[in-house]
């Protein structure tokens, strides 16, 4: 079976909800650790359209949902962040994220949590989208129904990809 | 035979207290805030300022009322008069230490309100009456210590967000951010309750901070706020009804 989850996890909970400027800011700091393999952003969806209502359909003017550029890599956030979830190569690297989140977060407190939190294997609809060849680095970062891909960010390299192409 | 006394709800915490405070019609209610007749209607949506109200029959001055000693028992509301249509306004609490929540909200409406119609879910309340009657009790519920800037606000759809963190800015999470907080620390409405731009902000003044809130909160909460089991009237009276639920259905008899 896959071994994608065989690798250490930990999850950044804010006691607030991020605004794409300072989710900017926190993931900055955050990919120039070293040992960071994937980062999966969660939160509470921000529509392109008014999904209910009278209004229905019309464009929501908001300045949630914004595209963002962490280390030169462009990211199209369309949620407003909520957790933050980190695999990493070492245990050890908790410790480093968990000293950039004391010192990031002064205004409201946050915790960093150890544990398993992506999903730990292919599911059945990772298995009809993506097929039994699956690329690992997606399974369990990208909803398997949308057609976006994940952000591919290199901290210290040069600029790789624009939104969500690999 | 003396005259009955209500009691409007069981508990000695602040949070009944103040829970009983805003079911009271007799207690008035301390305005924290105006808001004018053009913002309240901008924020529904429901007509354009300055535009007639339209109805859904004639004045009931105008119509054959039939002879019913009920209808000369009860006086008609204004918006019922003149024959307005039915509309609606609909808000959102957040847990986190809203001065209104919806159960507390209908109550308080139902026993300061005439000719309503609300409706109570978890995390939202609509209120449903006579246009002109409607704009009239929304000044009472925005004016009033009923509101806070940040954590209640008026959505007619897309309304999830009150049992949710709130945003780093202390607004309470809203996917279609109709009211922004400004950096004079104003909050303002971009959109109607609807979710429709606006053709210009409508303010309705500054959040309140946490102390007040917590000191005017209509919800019990552990973390933030006056934990239920402080209460332990409340506690004793949740329990008679849990209990009295539980034995004998919708006909609870104590022996």
């Amino acid at each position: 079976m896959n071994t994608i989850t065989s690798y250490p996890q930990c999850r950044i909970v804010p006691m607030r909800l991020l605004g794409p400027d300072t989710t900017k800011r926190l993931l900055d700091r955050i990919v120039t650790v070293p040992g960071i393999r994937r980062i999966l952003l969660n939160g509470q969806n921000i529509p392109l359209l008014v999904p209910y209502g009278p209004a229905r359909g019309t464009l929501n003017t908001t300045n949630l949902r914004k595209t963002i550029e962490i280390s030169g890599n462009t990211v199209d956030l369309h949620v407003q962040v909520g957790t933050i979830t980190l695999e990493i190569e070492d245990p050890s690297v908790v410790g480093r994220v968990r000293a950039i989140c004391d010192d990031f977060f002064v205004d409201f407190s946050c915790y960093v949590q150890e544990g398993r939190f992506m999903k730990t294997q292919p599911s059945l609809v990772d298995y009809a989208k993506y097929g039994p060849q699956a690329d690992s680095s997606v399974i369990g970062l990208v909803d398997p129904r949308r057609k976006e891909k994940p952000a591919f960010i290199r901290p210290l390299g040069d600029r790789v990809c624009g939104g969500f192409e690999l | 035979m003396t005259a009955r006394t209500p009691q409007y709800g069981p508990g000695t915490s602040v949070v009944a207290i103040n829970r009983r405070k805003q079911m009271d019609p007799g207690h008035k209610l301390t305005v924290m805030r105006n808001i004018t007749d053009e913002d309240i209607v901008l924020v529904l949506g429901h007509r354009a300022p300055g535009a007639s109200f339209k109805t859904m029959h004639p004045p009931i001055t105008e119509q054959q009322e039939p002879e019913c000693p009920m209808r000369k028992l009860v006086v008609p509301t204004d918006g019922a008069k003149h024959g307005d249509r039915v509309r609606y306004v609909q808000f959102a609490d957040s847990m986190f230490n809203a001065p209104c929540q919806p159960y507390q909200r209908t109550y308080a409406e139902m026993y300061r309100f005439r000719g309503i119609d609300p409706g109570t879910l978890s995390g939202r309340q609509i209120v449903e009456c006579r246009e002109r009657d409607l704009e009239q009790y929304c000044r009472l519920l925005i004016e009033t210590e009923m509101f806070d800037p940040a954590l209640v606000s008026l959505r007619g759809a897309t309304v999830h967000g009150h049992s949710l963190r709130l945003s780093e800015d202390g607004m309470q999470f809203d996917a279609l951010q109709r009211c922004v907080l400004g950096k004079d620390g104003m909050v303002r409405y971009v959109k109607d309750q609807i979710g429709l731009p606006l053709n210009r902000m409508v303010e309705v003044g500054k959040p309140l901070d946490h102390p007040w809130l917590k000191e005017h909160a209509t919800i019990f909460h552990s973390l933030v706020g006056t934990p239920l089991r402080d209460d332990r009237e409340y506690v004793e009276y949740l329990q008679r009804i849990h209990t009295l639920r539980t034995r004998y259905g919708f006909m609870p008899r104590e022996a």
